[in-house]
């Protein structure tokens, strides 16, 4: 089956990108300006003390047995020990475990503002293509990707969470809550997502989970409007591409009104560009994520990475960078498999 | 394209490169997008505003400026009017350092434009060179030039950017550099798409058995050819350009303390303004979205007067 | 200590350490017949909960592993010392020892009966050696490990011979020489006392904790960011007033007040100007205010820069600041002006000293007079953000820029994040840079021995030792080693049965230190917080604080 063939294609190009990406990423620590082993030493640490740190931890091992190193410690989810964040603690299972769930989510919800507004708004577009609201959401549209997150992100806060007071500014749940517990169907304390609004579901608690959907709107709202804008432009041109073809002209020949017609029939074909789109802006919604959770102080991987970089503490910087490429590079490879079912034609 | 070719070789220098610019098809239908006009307005006046406060508060030659002012802090006692509202006479308000947003705001004109400029030349100048060299020599070059773009933009950008950042260390200069590298491969790719259409036009492939050299090929017949959608993904980027910088002057790996770029005022804005002092950060962002449409306005509408064929190397 | 801490010192103060532990200990040693305290469990419900917000997570609960404010806001919630501070005052009295005696080098304390662990055992003196052992004794098998220890180990205890349990309720310790200050470091948190058993038992102590105080920990979220208390029924001294205390960690300074002002948080910490100023106009939420254990500076790096051993242009920098405006308008007004490194709540604060006033023509008469009329340029370094002493340094600093250019004297500013900063100034490699200190346990000799004092002898014929001299105390970030200061404030060090006359030799060192101005003094910070009106008995504890036992809110 040609798909078959295609997917094995398309994981196959991936391990080149993923080669280059861990390269980046060893990279990060080995040419930052600063010593990792004096880093790693303390400040005021002597010239001995340093040497044994590194010989420790492999540092004056040929480069190249440092990277294979890397690579398999990697692929075990071993990202090293934070050098000031938490000193001594495991990047992964101290700091960025806890961390991952809540950027995703942002993401997440994210991502549904922008395709359930932008779907919508496109179409209308397309169908009135060339009136005053075609002419709206276009500008609409250019200006969404046109204002930064940490402009439009104040903006809302300044009003809903200020002068409106309906929303919150930050954070991600009520202080009273805290997310524990047993689940509420198996009465077990079982693992739970890190999701707020899963997990408040999981453990019963609907109170704590409007709070969790209330901390959630103004964030995704922000991290939205820029796909919001894409996916709205995207439907917009591939509806106007599908109603050229001849099927749709034939559907109206038999008498079918307009709107419908494109509505019936253009629709679901005019979804299938779109859904490329969710992947080549996916990589913009996690900048964004650093940004939003900067504006809203939400705790997330972005924060993580921002205070990492500011510290200088690399291997949390190496992880974080690492995850946020590799979320980037599944949800690629996921949107571009999806798309080649969608549409069989891609594979040629 | 061939007949397009053949003019081309019998008006060469500044003649036939305005006879061009005046029959080309491209720049009259972006004339005729209203949208467009609208966004090199917005951009011409932008420019005028850089222009203006380069002069005048950065001061050149004998006019005298008054940079230090909007640099330093002016603070003398009255803790209340170091942070006063808008008012005929601080039209965007004070800064809580009893410094004039409004000059500030003009200035960040400045450093946005001239280093947008810096970022998207380079990496226009980059991208081409590599994306011509790798269509050009194909096989082993174009495998090993890609792939690493391929990697390269396997990073979400500001992500990368922050990466290269933490490798360089702060400052504007070096955020720069690091959006350079984030940019080019976009080029790259684009300027690759581009030049193996070019390429596969007859006339290379004679000009090339004439005995013409690899450079000479390229200079004078591969790049002048993808110029078009070069300069539509320049435009697109440059918006996208003056966010990034900006981005990173916001969560403080850009601009100097006290430098009056956007970003930096807008990161200030969020601290401290948020909540007490909403034309902190309302007018510099204002000004930094306003910009960035232009950018995206006028590069929207000359992808749409762009050839169809070259349109889909652009995203 | 660093009381906003969200950076990690240990391994700086590891690299001092001995310098820095034989600094404090101090002196009230008027106490020893000080006695009783808060006695007996009264009961009264607990009820409520107390929502805390705070600048970062707590890294960890382990008292020997910690260092930063945040962390220790919350384990001063669950440990108890042997002495404590009273609430809100820099006074020591009774803690889990309920008497005490000074004599020569040692110190005998008696401990309270009816103490137990949150885990059921009793207290008794071993735990005590126990809670010693494992800070400082490698040999001890349940030592904490060396790269674990925190320089407090050295801060606490650097000065202590032994520890002994005479018997099960009495603590013998015994100092290497006479150390007024060692008292007042049983009051520090890192002498709070863990369970023996719970040290031979326990797996991790850093999202687990066993103590003695009003509070027991019931979770531990996010890594540390959200921390949930509950009153100790048990609790040796008056039941806690509140059954929960949430402490939350907040980031952005900004975003802290309007959780304040508007959600549901009922105290704050770290607060900015900008963000006092809005909690003083908000509805429902009330500012408290006080003077703070802390001073802030900008050291002149006089192993650098040959212009700075000059002493005139060091007294004109001071003259050419305005620092009236900063500590008004920058600080709006949360800070005095400072005139010497001992801020005016701690003891040895001399009274007679009053900041250098803003005087441009006597600044310029006096780099004239040193030759240099035609002024200079250098960097001034400085942190990203805000903290205690220097609330917000970027406009602080951008203030001195202006003040100085005034007087021909070019400022660079240059900002580092705190990690590179310490690491960049302990190095020496400042021009001049911003700087400012806590206080550990409200002695004089916490500021001066490590702030000003080289650690090392000067070398001949001048008063300035180099960074990299063996044995530097690199705190002191001016390099100025002034022989008859040093000589005041280690003498005093060692008087432990005259307060009066300790008391003098600092006020002489504040005299030395004011006139040959090392620094440039900028500020005392108050110590802020912002707390709903429904709260209270909150007081602002600036050592040894929040005591949250006493907080109610309606």
């Amino acid at each position: 089956m040609a798909s078959k063939w295609f997917v094995i294609k398309r994981l196959l190009l991936l391990i080149p990108v993923l080669i280059g990406i861990s390269t980046v990423v060893f990279a990060i620590l080995h040419l930052g300006g600063n010593d990792p082993a004096a880093v790693m030493a303390g400040q005021g640490a002597s010239q001995e003390q340093i040497e044994t740190i590194r010989s420790e931890l492999g540092f004056d091992d040929p480069i190249w047995v440092q990277y294979t190193r890397f690579l398999s410690d990697v692929s075990q989810f071993d990202f090293g020990e934070s050098y000031v964040l938490k000193p001594g603690q495991p990047v992964w299972g101290s700091i960025l475990a806890d961390k991952l769930p809540v950027t995703i989510e942002l993401a997440i919800y994210g991502q549904l503002f922008g395709v359930m507004l932008g779907v919508p708004l496109g179409v209308l577009s397309a169908i009135k293509q060339n009136s005053l609201t075609d002419h709206i959401t276009r500008i609409g549209a250019l200006a969404g990707i046109s204002v930064p997150i940490f402009w439009s992100g104040p903006l809302l806060i300044i009003l809903f969470a200020n002068i409106l007071g309906v929303l919150p500014a930050s954070s991600r749940i009520d202080t009273q809550y805290f997310i524990e517990g047993p689940w509420a169907f198996f009465g077990h304390e079982l693992p739970l997502t890190g999701l707020m609004t899963i997990d408040t579901l999981l453990l019963g608690n609907i109170d704590a989970f409007v709070s969790a959907v209330e901390h959630l709107l103004l964030p995704a709202a922000v991290m939205g409007i820029y796909s919001m804008a894409l996916i709205s432009r995207m439907m917009r041109s591939s509806m106007l591409e599908v109603v050229r073809q001849d099927y749709i002209r034939t559907a109206r020949a038999k008498g079918q009104g307009q709107k419908i017609t494109m509505l019936k029939h253009g629709l679901k074909n005019a979804f299938i560009p779109v859904i490329t789109v969710i992947g080549i802006q996916f990589g913009t919604m996690l900048g964004g994520a650093v940004l939003t959770e900067t504006v809203f102080g939400i705790s997330g991987l972005g924060v993580i990475l921002v205070n990492a970089i500011q510290a200088g503490d690399y291997p949390v910087v190496q992880a974080a960078v690492l995850v946020f490429a590799m979320l980037f590079t599944l949800v690629n490879l996921t949107v571009d498999i999806t798309y080649s079912y969608l549409d069989p034609r891609i594979q040629q | 394209m061939s007949t397009q070719t053949q003019q081309r070789r019998r008006r060469r220098g500044i003649r036939g490169f305005i006879h061009r610019l005046r029959h080309s098809r491209f720049l009259s239908n972006l004339a005729a997008n209203r949208l467009a006009m609208i966004g090199l307005l917005i951009i011409t006046l932008m420019v005028v505003i850089a222009l203006y406060a380069r002069i005048f508060i950065g001061g050149v030659g004998p006019i005298e400026g008054y940079y230090g002012e909007i640099m330093g802090s002016n603070l003398s006692g009255n803790a209340d009017m170091a942070k006063a509202p808008p008012s005929p006479k601080y039209p965007f308000g004070l800064d809580g350092q009893a410094r004039s947003i409004f000059p500030r705001v003009l200035f960040g004109s400045w450093l946005a434009l001239k280093w947008g400029t810096v970022t998207v030349a380079v990496s226009t100048v980059l991208g081409v060179s590599f994306g011509v060299i790798a269509a050009y020599y194909s096989d082993l070059v174009d495998n090993v030039v890609m792939r690493t773009m391929d990697v390269l933009l396997a990073f979400p950008s500001l992500l990368l950017a922050l990466a290269l950042v933490s490798i360089l260390g702060s400052g504007l200069q070096n955020a720069v550099v690091a959006l350079i590298l984030v940019y080019t491969p976009r080029f790259a790719r684009v300027v690759r798409g581009a030049a193996l259409a070019v390429l596969e036009d007859e006339y290379i492939d004679a000009t090339i058995a004439i005995g013409a050299k690899d450079f000479r090929v390229l200079a004078r017949h591969v790049v002048p050819n993808c110029l078009a959608p070069v300069t539509v993904q320049s435009t697109l980027n440059f918006g996208l350009a003056i966010i990034d910088l900006a981005a990173l002057s916001f969560l403080g790996f850009g601009a100097k303390e006290g430098a009056p770029s956007w970003g930096m005022m807008l990161s200030a804005g969020v601290e401290n303004g948020l909540h007490s002092a909403w034309w902190w950060p309302f007018f510099p962002g204002l000004a930094l979205a306003l910009t960035v449409l232009g950018f995206n306005l006028l590069g929207d509408g000359m992808r749409d007067a762009l050839d169809p064929r070259m349109r889909d190397a652009i995203d | 200590m660093d009381v906003d801490g969200n950076h990690s010192r240990r391994s700086f103060l590891k690299a001092t350490g001995g310098t820095i532990a034989a600094v404090s200990l101090a002196g009230c040693s008027g106490s020893t017949d000080e006695s009783g305290g808060t006695d007996g469990g009264s009961s009264g419900e607990a009820s409520g909960t107390i929502n805390y917000a705070r600048g970062a997570a707590t890294k960890s609960l382990d008292l020997h592993k910690i260092d930063d404010g945040e962390s220790v806001k919350v384990t001063n919630q669950i440990y108890d010392k042997l002495v404590q501070f009273v609430p809100g005052k820099n006074e020591i009295e009774a803690g889990l020892a309920t008497e005490w005696e000074t004599e020569g080098k040692t110190i005998t304390l008696t401990l309270r009966e009816d103490v137990t662990f949150h885990n059921g055992e009793d207290l008794t003196a071993s735990d005590f050696v126990a809670t010693y052992k494992r800070f400082t004794d490698p040999e001890y098998e349940y030592y904490i490990g060396e790269e674990d220890a925190t320089s407090y180990a050295g801060n606490t205890f650097g000065e202590v011979e032994s520890v002994e349990a005479t018997d099960e309720t009495t603590v013998t310790i015994t100092t290497k020489k006479k150390f007024a200050p060692m008292l007042r470091n049983l009051a520090v948190f890192a002498a709070g006392v863990m369970s023996e058993k719970e040290i031979e038992t326990g797996e991790q102590f850093d999202s687990t904790a066993v103590g003695t105080g009003p509070f027991t920990l019931d979770a531990w979220q996010n890594e540390g960011e959200k921390i949930r208390l509950k009153a100790n029924p048990d609790y040796w001294g008056e039941t806690p007033k509140s059954e929960f205390v949430i402490f939350l960690a907040v980031g952005e300074n900004s975003t802290r007040v309007s959780k304040l002002t508007s959600e549901d948080i009922h105290i704050i910490d770290g607060i900015d100007a900008e963000g006092a100023d809005r909690i003083d106009k908000a509805d429902g939420v009330e500012l408290v205010q006080k003077t703070g254990l802390v001073t802030g500076y900008m050291a002149m790096n006089l192993e650098k820069r040959e212009e700075f051993r000059n002493t005139k242009v060091r007294q004109a920098l001071n003259y050419a600041v305005d620092t009236k405006a900063i500590v008004d308008s920058i600080f709006r007004g949360f800070a005095s002006q400072s005139s010497q490194a001992v801020p005016p709540a701690v003891p040895g604060h001399n009274e007679d000293l009053d900041p250098y006033p803003y005087d441009q023509q006597q600044a310029t008469s006096l780099l004239e007079e040193a030759g240099f009329g035609d002024g200079f340029d250098f960097t001034l370094t400085t942190f990203t953000n805000p903290r205690p002493y220097i609330p917000s340094p970027s406009q602080a600093a951008q203030k001195v820029r202006t003040d100085l250019k005034e007087v021909g004297i070019n400022v660079t500013i240059e900002k580092k994040s705190w990690n590179d900063f310490l690491n960049y100034t302990i190095a020496g490699k400042h021009d001049a840079c911003f700087l400012g200190w806590n206080a550990d346990n409200g002695d004089p000799d916490n500021f001066l021995r490590p702030l000003l004092h080289p650690g090392i002898e000067s070398p001949d014929g001048q008063d300035w030792a180099s960074f990299s001299a063996e044995g530097y105390n690199v705190y002191n970030a001016s390099g100025w080693a002034n022989q008859e200061f040093m000589q005041k404030v280690e003498e005093a060090q060692t008087i432990i049965d005259d307060d009066d006359a300790r008391m003098k030799l600092y006020n002489e060192a504040n005299q030395i230190s004011h006139d040959e101005a090392p620094w440039v003094f900028l500020d005392h910070a108050d110590e802020l917080r912002g707390v709903k009106d429904a709260v209270s008995g909150f007081k602002i504890a600036p050592v040894g604080g929040p005591f949250l036992d006493l907080v109610s809110v309606e």
